[in-house]
């Protein structure tokens, strides 16, 4: 049967045995020391509310600090970005701040020139700072309209600033967490996650990073082999058609890979059984992270077949690269509840903070069932350029050479 | 005769199978900017750019060397040639190393013109993390035969950077970011190695 004709392939390729090494290497040196003590009551965290009042007046007195030193520090990849702005976006910035704080840009200015006043020095340049304890926030200013101006300001600034309307709950609405609180952290922890739905989530945002890009190398070079073994020829001849021949590649690419985690998994749940009894949830750990974690590697291998059909294997490791960087790298600050409709690397690291997991409980089912949905797209389109290059209508796409636009490699 | 022999390989190799990764190269370099402030960044922020983006030129530059022979059509045509395959390979090495050293000279004066603190040791960490990874990748890509591989285990040692952060000693590759610098010379070192090993690896296999 080709299935396990295509795993035995597979199973035996380098990239495969890199795949399996690496995905236990992080594994034991992240998720498995991270829990190898029992977890108690999160004394003495903070954590994120959605209070919109304590979100509006820390986010108008960011920002009004911000645009008297006219200095905005962004993150629009991840990477720090210190932003001047001209006159002209300085000016939407004094619009939005009149607008929230209910102010006349007299009354503003009155507050700078009161409030505390210090020089920073960067090494190269000076830069004037200054501390104000509060500004109002106007009566009439109702939270979705503050959320638009968020959305305006974040836009002025280039993204990635501190007022971008995803992140404002996790920037100004941080709260010390009281004893009550911490112990209802822990009995969520505890009954609602039934200790495993916790881990879980700890175990797939660990995982993630690597489910979301060692595919693609495991899968392009599983395409690029019959070109480079010289074998296209032979296997374009045979009766089986392209759609079967392509998507049970495609099935035995990702059973193989979903392999190692399972195994992963079955440790995790043998030592969460192993520190906190057989009370807990004997399901969780397998049933969330293959939801969370198997999208991640149809879509890598999905990437890595289409575009080492069309284009090159290397092109195939480029493109998930890039996109693996990028979403890694865009609000890197925040490490959970990091999940939105199309986040590809969805982070939640802590065991606790299910509130916030749930609050996007919706986006991230939308999220894992889109990259189902797109991975299986990509491969059918990746039947349809298979067929053409069957048939002979089509070699890969080509930059040099006599008529060509992107040269094509083994 | 024979040193206009190689260039005329040197060139027509970079013009038929390296275009596209110069290009590429050149493209990473482009974007940076985009992605990076690089205007009056002091000595640890403008390490940033220089460490954590650029040096992945090494990757796209210096792990396909061995990439046209890879197809075994073409390692046939090759093999039943007077000149030394090696040598061939080593040129392209030295080839890929001077666009990469060019790139970053270029990025990192450009960064200088923006007003930010950058000095000859930023290029010379920079270069050394570009070369390490490349190496890396050249390394994996000569032993496994499959330039995938290569580029997968490049990938995993940027990937590990991250993750590990400076628990990787003198492995760590963004150690200017955080304000060290005595990681460097580890990096040159650990280049030559690999690189050394590569060639070894090679000229054994064929």
């Amino acid at each position: 049967m080709i299935f396990f004709k295509d795993c035995k392939r597979i199973a035996r390729s380098m990239t495969y045995l890199i795949y399996c090494v690496i995905v236990a290497l992080f594994f034991f040196t992240q998720y498995f020391s991270d829990c190898r003590t029992e977890v108690g009551p999160p004394f003495g965290e903070t954590k994120a509310v959605e209070d919109h009042d304590l979100i509006m007046s820390g986010a108008a007195l960011s920002l009004a600090e911000d645009y008297f030193a006219n200095l905005y520090i962004c993150y629009p990849f991840g990477f720090y970005k210190s932003v001047t702005l001209n006159e002209k976006k300085q000016e939407v910035i004094e619009d939005a701040l009149t607008e929230m704080t209910g102010l006349s840009m007299e009354e503003l200015t009155k507050l700078r020139d009161n409030a505390e006043h210090y020089t920073s020095y960067d090494g190269l340049h000076e830069y004037n700072g200054y501390i104000i304890d509060s500004v109002p926030v106007s009566s009439s200013l109702t939270y979705d309209r503050f959320l638009e101006i968020m959305k305006k300001v974040n836009k002025t600034l280039g993204g990635g600033s501190s007022y971008k309307p995803d992140d404002l709950i996790f920037k100004f609405s941080q709260v010390p967490m009281t004893k009550e609180e911490a112990l209802e952290e822990y009995d969520n922890f505890t009954n609602k996650d039934r200790v495993t739905g916790a881990l879980a989530r700890l175990f797939s945002d660990y995982t993630g990073i690597d489910a979301a890009i060692l595919p693609v190398f495991v899968a392009a070079a599983l395409t690029s082999e019959d070109r480079r073994r010289r074998m296209s020829d032979l296997v374009y001849s045979r009766k089986i058609s392209s759609f079967r021949l392509v998507f049970t590649r495609y099935a035995a690419l990702i059973t193989a890979m979903f392999l190692p985690l399972l195994i992963t998994m079955i440790i995790a749940q043998i030592q969460a059984v192993s520190i906190y009894g057989s009370n807990i949830s004997m399901t969780a750990l397998f049933t969330l992270p293959s939801f969370w974690l198997v999208p991640n590697i149809m879509e890598a291998a999905a990437v890595g077949m289409l575009f080492t059909e069309l284009f090159s294997g290397g092109t195939a490791v480029i493109v998930q690269f890039l996109s693996w960087f990028l979403s890694l790298l865009t609000g890197s600050g925040q490490l959970y509840g990091k999940i939105r409709s199309f986040t590809l690397i969805c982070r939640h690291n802590t065991v606790f903070g299910r509130d916030i997991f749930m609050t996007y409980h919706s986006q991230f089912v939308f999220n894992r069932i889109f990259y189902i949905v797109f991975s299986l797209a990509m491969v059918t389109l990746t039947v349809f350029v298979y067929e053409t290059k069957r048939r002979g209508a089509f070699n890969g796409i080509r930059l040099f050479g006599k008529g060509s636009l992107l040269r094509r490699k083994a | 005769m024979a040193s206009g022999c190689l260039a005329k390989v040197v060139c027509s190799d970079a013009k038929h199978n390296f275009l596209v990764h110069y290009l590429l190269a050149l493209a990473v370099i482009l974007a940076s900017p985009l992605l990076f402030s690089i205007r009056y960044l002091d000595s640890k922020q403008a390490a940033q750019p220089l460490e954590m983006l650029v040096p992945l030129i090494g990757i796209i530059l210096l792990t396909p060397v061995f990439m046209p022979e890879q197809n075994e059509s073409i390692r046939d045509v090759v093999r039943s040639k007077k000149t030394s395959y090696s040598l061939i390979c080593l040129l392209r090495l030295l080839m890929a190393m001077a666009v990469l050293l060019s790139l970053i000279g270029a990025f990192v004066l450009y960064m200088r013109h923006c007003g930010s603190a950058v000095t000859f040791r930023h290029f010379t960490g920079s270069a050394a993390s570009a070369a390490v990874l490349g190496a890396v990748g050249l390394f994996g890509a000569a032993v496994s035969d499959d330039t995938i591989t290569g580029y997968m285990s490049a990938v995993i040692y940027f990937i590990t950077n991250f993750l590990l952060k400076d628990k990787l000693g003198i492995f760590y590759i963004f150690s200017m970011s955080s304000g060290s610098f005595a990681e460097k010379k580890w990096l040159v070192l650990m280049s030559v190695i690999l690189t050394a090993g590569t060639f070894t690896v090679r000229s054994i296999r064929n």
